[in-house]
């Protein structure tokens, strides 16, 4: 007891030194808080969003495994004199990818590690007289054959992968039209979803009636109500129609903000989006199959069938991570070919939303390590001077009887209420710049990373919207709701990072600061404890210099 | 019955020979002076005596134990109280706080340890003020009764004291060696060391330790 006593007089006794070991523990403190804030940030963020994240995957044909087999072709000199690239190998390529039957689907769905499944059908059709679509700025009205929803496909792919039979490619059409397996695949329309019905209802659930839902602005600009009917002709074909009833009119908040939303990749405009079950576009695409016609293309002298262009693409869904990569594994085993791959558009948004604060977690580390290397030698340095200039204390002490143990574990005290008051103060600072100085250093590196990821952009020769490179939002302009700010669309294919971590200071932080705390104490004071041990009380007392 | 018995004691700092064959006892209730010149081997005597210092060859019997056998720890902050002759306190400290520690790493039983210290300070001359100083900001002659107070603070048997009234004024010196005086009578031994003529003169016994070469011869 008198140990501590006695430690804590010395301490008071000799303030300049204190002061000077206590101002190096404060810097080590704060810097080793800040470090731990980013760390511990970036673990709850991913534990946070995992918890809430329920993954959808896809499957579909290895578009990397297909571009690395093309780029090879593009180095070899072209056998048909063309440039670095091989038309009609792309061709064969594109018609061995045709996308896999609704049957292989289902069978990869009963895989144990799904929770659940749906799938949707979508076709491209035009308009009629008194039907229109919504006519839109954007220049970017090709391209949208196919009408792809398939998240992991956007961009110029998704469209002429999806029929895979050759058909005329880049044929204008008014509508994308989408047909939905059941309620759980209108995810647009779940608890958290983007879109509403305002009028009427969704059609039924499985129906093989025409009934579809249309957009409010297709409603208003068409003059259309609940119940009127709408009629549809093939774009390839313009004799074959097909009539629908409107059942019900919907907005969608997604839609409205093109940047965040793939389907806006594909889609003329999202507002003339039109909404069906899959069973009744099914029906038209049977119809339209059985009624096709060859036809030959009299520019390009290429055959091309009337057959309504459409494509079918199934999501899974899983409980968590664990379970998604549990099925990466199932369909393997299920028999799913090589040439096609299983991703998921969610977790590859959710792990580049993470990228930047992973590598400042990463870079937290090192610094981590390097200050506690640093800070355990000047601390070890200063202790060996401060015990050298007590050694007159230590040979009295000594010599009144004190355990040599117990002097030095008075010095241990002292040492440690010394860096523990530092660790307090500095948990407190650290604890009040560890967000501004996170938030500081991710923007940096959000920054970094997406002109990053534009370059990889530029060299694949991707646009925009393809994949990442939109990060670099600023951070300030999102309020965070809870301790992190995941940007809305996250899951919109686009990679966006997320750009602000609020104080990750817990009881974690705290502890681990403790027992740097403690680490630093019993590596300084371990040095001093040989050094007592080593003295000579006699030795020490009698040659005083 | 000898508390303490020096059995063919020999000391030499590294080649050089301190102490040859130095055989003396120490009784209870006892006041002995060690006597001799400058160098003759006092303060090492006394640092043996103290289990500071080990001899080389002979024995140190406490109560007819060998004090190698004793926890050297134990022995010196509890059955000995030492007054150094360069007084050895702790200069960060107060008079009082060095007193006091001392009993603390004695391990007394005390709860007033401070009002005891305090009673032993002013016992040796040192008021309340001079007691709460720093040991640093007391005169020689203070500091000298600081350690005097210090040894006698755990109620040790046996007292070692190296020119315990060397920086004092024959006033003074008398009245401290009344102190040692009553705590003899009290049943303790108390060894000290003087070049003092009269300081010897007020011992029971006097042991002269002689250079070395010369036999040191016991004188009665
Ligand atoms: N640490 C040491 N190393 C080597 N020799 C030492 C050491 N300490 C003392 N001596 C020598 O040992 C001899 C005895 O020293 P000691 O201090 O015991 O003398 P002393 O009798 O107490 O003298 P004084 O009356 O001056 O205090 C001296 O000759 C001294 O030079
Ligand atoms: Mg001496």
């Amino acid at each position: 007891m008198y140990i501590i006593k006695n430690a804590i007089k010395c301490i008071g006794r000799a303030k300049g030194r204190n002061i000077l070991i206590g101002i190096i523990a404060l810097v080590i403190a704060v810097s080793a808080c800040i470090g731990l804030c980013i760390r511990q940030a970036a673990e709850s963020a991913r534990e946070s969003t995992l918890e809430t994240l329920s993954v959808t995957a896809t499957i579909s044909f290895d578009r990397q495994s297909m571009m690395s087999q093309m780029g090879g072709r593009g180095e070899k000199p072209s056998e048909n004199g063309g440039g670095g690239f091989d038309k009609d190998s792309f061709k064969e390529m594109m018609g061995q990818s045709g996308s896999l039957s609704l049957e292989e689907y289902q069978t990869y769905a009963k895989a144990d590690s799904v929770s659940d499944f749906y799938y949707t059908l979508s076709a491209s059709l035009n308009g009629s007289e008194n039907f229109e679509p919504v006519s839109t700025d954007s220049s970017d009205t090709d391209s949208t054959s196919g009408g792809n929803s398939a998240p992991s496909m956007p961009g110029g792919f998704g469209g002429g992968m999806g029929g895979g039979r050759g058909q005329m490619m880049g044929a204008q059409s008014d509508f994308s039209i989408v047909g939905f397996s059941g309620d759980n695949a209108m995810t647009a329309f779940s608890s958290d979803g983007t879109a509403s019905i305002t009028d009427g209802a969704v059609f039924d659930e499985g129906t093989e009636n025409y009934d579809c839902i249309i957009t409010e602005e297709l409603a208003t600009f068409n003059e259309i109500a609940v119940g009127d009917a709408i009629e549809f002709t093939n774009p390839n074909n313009e004799d074959e129609a097909y009539t629908f009833t409107v059942v019900g009119i919907y907005t969608d908040t997604a839609a409205n903000q093109d940047a965040f939303s793939f389907m806006g990749a594909t889609s003329t405009d999202s507002a003339n989006k039109i909404y069906t079950s899959y069973a009744a576009l099914k029906k038209i695409v049977d119809a339209s199959e059985a009624s096709a016609v060859t036809k030959t293309d009299e520019d390009t002298d290429r055959e091309y069938t009337t057959e309504l262009s459409s494509n079918i693409s199934a999501t899974y869904v899983f409980e968590n991570t664990d379970d998604y990569y549990q099925f990466e594994e199932d369909v393997r085993d299920l028999g799913l070919d090589e040439k096609y791959s299983v991703s998921s558009a969610d977790l590859k948004a959710f792990e580049n939303s993470m990228l930047p604060l992973e590598t400042l977690s990463t870079m937290a580390g090192y610094f981590l390590l390097v200050i506690l290397i640093i800070g355990a030698i000047i601390l070890v340095v200063l202790n060996i001077l401060t015990v050298r200039e007590r050694k007159y204390e230590i040979g009295v002490l000594t010599a009144m009887g004190m355990k040599k143990a117990k002097v030095a574990l008075q010095f241990l005290t002292e040492i440690f209420v010394v860096t523990l008051a530092a660790v307090i103060v500095g948990a407190v600072i650290g604890g009040v710049c560890a967000s501004p100085v996170a938030n500081a250093l991710l923007e940096n590196q959000v920054t970094s990373q997406s002109s990053q990821m534009q370059q990889i952009d530029k060299n694949f020769g991707r646009d925009q919207n393809f994949g990442g490179g939109k990060g670099g939002f600023s951070g300030g302009e999102m309020t965070p709701p809870d301790d992190l700010e995941i940007p809305e669309g996250m899951l919109g294919g686009a990679a966006e990072y997320i750009t602000e971590i609020n104080s990750a200071m817990n009881i974690t932080v705290v502890l681990q600061l403790l027992g740097i705390a403690v680490l630093l104490t019993l590596v300084a004071g371990l040095v001093s404890m040989l050094f007592v041990m080593r003295y000579d009380p006699l030795k020490i007392l009698s040659n005083r210099d | 019955m000898a508390v303490l018995s020096l059995k063919n004691v020999c000391f030499s700092y590294g080649k050089t020979p301190v102490l040859q064959d130095v055989s003396y006892d120490f009784e209870k209730g006892k006041m002995y002076c060690i006597v001799g010149k400058s160098g003759a081997g006092k303060t090492t005597l006394l640092s043996i005596l103290s289990g500071l210092a080990e001899a080389s060859s002979g024995s140190i019997m406490y109560n007819d134990k060998d004090i190698k056998k004793i926890d050297k720890y134990k022995f010196r902050s509890k059955y000995i109280g030492v007054i150094f002759q360069s007084y050895n306190l702790l200069t960060k400290f107060t008079a009082l706080e060095n007193v006091v520690l001392s009993m603390e790493i004695a391990g007394v039983k005390k709860i007033k340890k401070a009002e005891k210290a305090l009673e032993l300070l002013e016992s040796v001359g040192l008021d309340e003020d001079e007691a709460n100083r720093r040991v640093l900001k007391l005169s020689g002659g203070q500091q000298q009764r600081v350690a005097i107070a210090r040894a006698l603070s755990y109620d040790a048997e046996i007292i070692l004291a190296d020119e315990p009234t060397g920086n004092l004024d024959a006033d003074t010196q008398r009245e401290i060696m009344e102190i040692f005086r009553s705590l003899a009578e009290s049943g303790k031994c108390v060894i000290l060391v003087s070049h003092s003529a009269e300081v010897a003169s007020m011992c029971d016994e006097c042991y002269e330790l002689k250079r070395i070469i010369q036999k040191n011869i016991k004188r009665k």
